[in-house]
């Protein structure tokens, strides 16, 4: 065999030897990694809609929505995700929206590259919980009826910010007082 | 639109600058950035590299292993070794070209494969979901913020052989600790876009 | 034996890839914010070395030289990719914090530079203790960095608290100038205790 003819046939050989254990590591991995996902978003969604012990996923107009219930089948709330842009990146949120009352069940930031210490403590419950039962037609502003964090005003800004604006869209969508 | 295309500039080379922030390509960065010369050769021939990575990312991410449901487990393979076929056809191509050229940044090309801002590029695209403009203005900007790392850090290293520095910390320590200081500077800029 | 043992012992300390040959060092600032995420990291690496060596060694009369290069590439990145699918299955938080690194483990110079200058010349077994020895010497390296930086940055250590209440968190160590100053002041420490061994 000529030395051309060689590395082909090798280089083929490990590409194709390589390509087999990646697909079977992937099928042997995937349905863990599928279920990682999914009991994260629950897990998600359960902390910003309280008694929720099952969730159903709906998608209406453009958006995502995750309808909880508790074990009964009684809906409790919907949870959407909103993004906001922070001090250094994006934040991510999942807030918890209670049509009936016309009120905020809870909010969870899901991801955030906020400046540790300072930004980062958006958070931490001291920040999160004040969303807890807010009505969404307040204003949402800053240092207002929005408690932020010394030192650190974009954060939280942004934050109460995409909660807000995002609202605006869902109570089109889910009107105070409605049904979901 | 051109607006968001100059956020992603200043936010790629100054904020989130990919040596200082997102400590990537430190190798390279400690390795050529002894000599002012040669730190922009480096730089040019890597930005040249990443700007046409970011185009073949792009189409190989939506284009080829999109479209076959590969890119969970063949994206890291696919990548890598475009990249580094990538790299030895530029050197071919300059060689032809330009031995000139060659010759003032050739020597640089073999060791941009292992440049990790290479693969990182290539796999932010699809994580960040740029489009095809947004993905080479990325590439081309990672390249130029990569450039003006090196280029302060060899105007420093350049005026520090001039300096008593420690027994110890001579060579990489005081390196590092130079680029600690450029951090702080560059952390200075957070804030200054939306990202 | 013998020489088992040395090439172990090699990468520990003589030629540890981190304080004394300074390669492979960009995951070594950026995830070390927390010392559970360098011992993740040390661990990762290591796996990857260590199969990837074997696989080189044991190939190494196969392989025809001009392509050598491309092949190792495919072995790395093959095991990288076992890496990052498993710890994404299992360790998903931790898979979160690491982000862009554990892919990047291809492109670290320690895992080529072994296979090309160690794991191609000589057989598994010896390939198997330098990749242990330099995995495990990047590990504890990589380890005592982000113990520093969790210790000043945030007042614990693996997440309890090890600093008093009153204990202002040092913020800068959790930022990006914080990693490079820790690893300056450490690679100069080390290079202390070198030459205080050195001339012993």
């Amino acid at each position: 065999m000529n030395e051309y003819m060689r590395m082909i046939v090798v280089l083929t050989v490990i590409s194709i030897v390589a390509g087999a254990a990646l697909a079977f590591t992937y099928e042997a991995t995937n349905p863990k990694i599928q279920e990682q996902e999914r009991q994260a978003l629950e897990q998600a969604v359960m902390n910003v809609i309280p008694g929720t012990e099952k969730m159903e996923t709906v998608e209406k107009d453009g958006m995502t929505f995750y309808i909880g219930m508790d074990g009964q089948g009684n809906k409790k709330g919907i949870a959407f995700k909103t993004t906001g842009s922070g001090f250094s990146g994006p934040i991510e949120i999942m807030v918890g929206y209670d049509p009936k009352e016309g009120k905020l069940t809870g909010i969870e930031i899901l991801s955030m590259s906020e400046t540790p210490g300072l930004g980062a403590k958006i958070k931490e419950p001291s920040f999160t919980d004040q969303f807890k039962g807010k009505s969404v037609n307040d204003e949402f502003a800053p240092k207002k009826d929005v408690q932020v964090i010394t030192g650190a005003t974009i954060s939280p800004t942004a934050v109460a910010n995409a909660i807000k604006t995002s609202l605006d869209k869902v109570t089109e969508i889910y009107p105070v007082g409605g049904d979901y | 639109m051109l607006k968001d295309l100059a956020f992603l500039v200043v936010g790629t080379v100054l904020v989130n600058n990919f040596v200082f922030a997102r400590f990537l390509g430190q190798c390279p960065f400690l390795g050529v950035s002894s000599k002012l010369e040669t730190s922009i050769g480096m730089g040019m021939a890597t930005t040249f590299v990443l700007t046409m990575t970011a185009v073949a990312a792009y189409f190989i991410q939506y284009y080829i292993l999109e479209p076959f449901g590969l890119s969970a487990f063949l994206q890291i393979v696919s990548f890598i070794l475009v990249i580094a076929s990538l790299v030895q056809l530029v050197e071919m191509i300059v060689l032809k070209i330009s031995p000139t050229m060659y010759n003032a940044f050739g020597i640089y090309l073999p060791l941009i494969t292992t440049n990790c801002i290479v693969l990182a590029v290539a796999l932010l695209i699809p994580q960040k979901g740029y489009n095809f403009i947004e993905s080479i203005v990325f590439g081309l900007s990672a390249g130029l913020g990569f450039t003006l790392a090196l280029i302060l850090m060899a105007g420093i290293r350049e005026d520090l052989e001039f300096a008593d520095v420690p027994e110890a910390l001579r060579g990489p320590a005081i390196v590092f600790l130079t680029a600690g200081l450029l951090a702080m500077i560059f952390l200075g800029f957070t804030g200054l876009v939306p990202l | 034996m013998g020489q088992l043992v040395k090439d172990f012992i090699n990468g520990l300390w003589n030629e540890n890839p981190i304080f004394r040959m300074v390669i492979g060092i960009c995951s070594s600032l950026a995830v070390t914010t927390a010392a559970q995420n360098g011992v993740a990291m040390g661990l990762a690496l290591t796996f990857v070395l260590t199969c990837s060596s074997v696989l080189v060694s044991l190939l190494r009369s196969i392989i025809p030289d001009k392509v050598r290069i491309p092949c190792y590439i495919i072995v790395i990145a093959t095991f990288t990719t076992v890496v990052d699918l498993t710890m994404k299955a299992y360790f998903p938080s931790l898979y979160e914090v690491m982000g862009i690194f554990i892919p990047l483990i291809v492109v670290n110079c320690i895992v080529l530079a072994r296979a090309e200058a160690f794991a191609s010349k000589v057989g598994p077994i010896r390939a198997v203790a330098d990749a242990l020895g330099m995995g495990l010497g990047y590990a504890w390296a990589i380890t005592l960095i982000s113990i520093i930086r969790e210790i000043f940055g945030s007042g614990t250590l693996f997440g309890v608290k090890v600093l008093g209440e009153s204990f202002t968190q040092w913020v800068i160590m959790l930022l990006p100038p914080g990693a490079f100053l820790v690893m300056g002041i450490l690679v100069g420490v080390m290079n202390m205790i070198a030459r205080k061994t050195a001339s012993h």
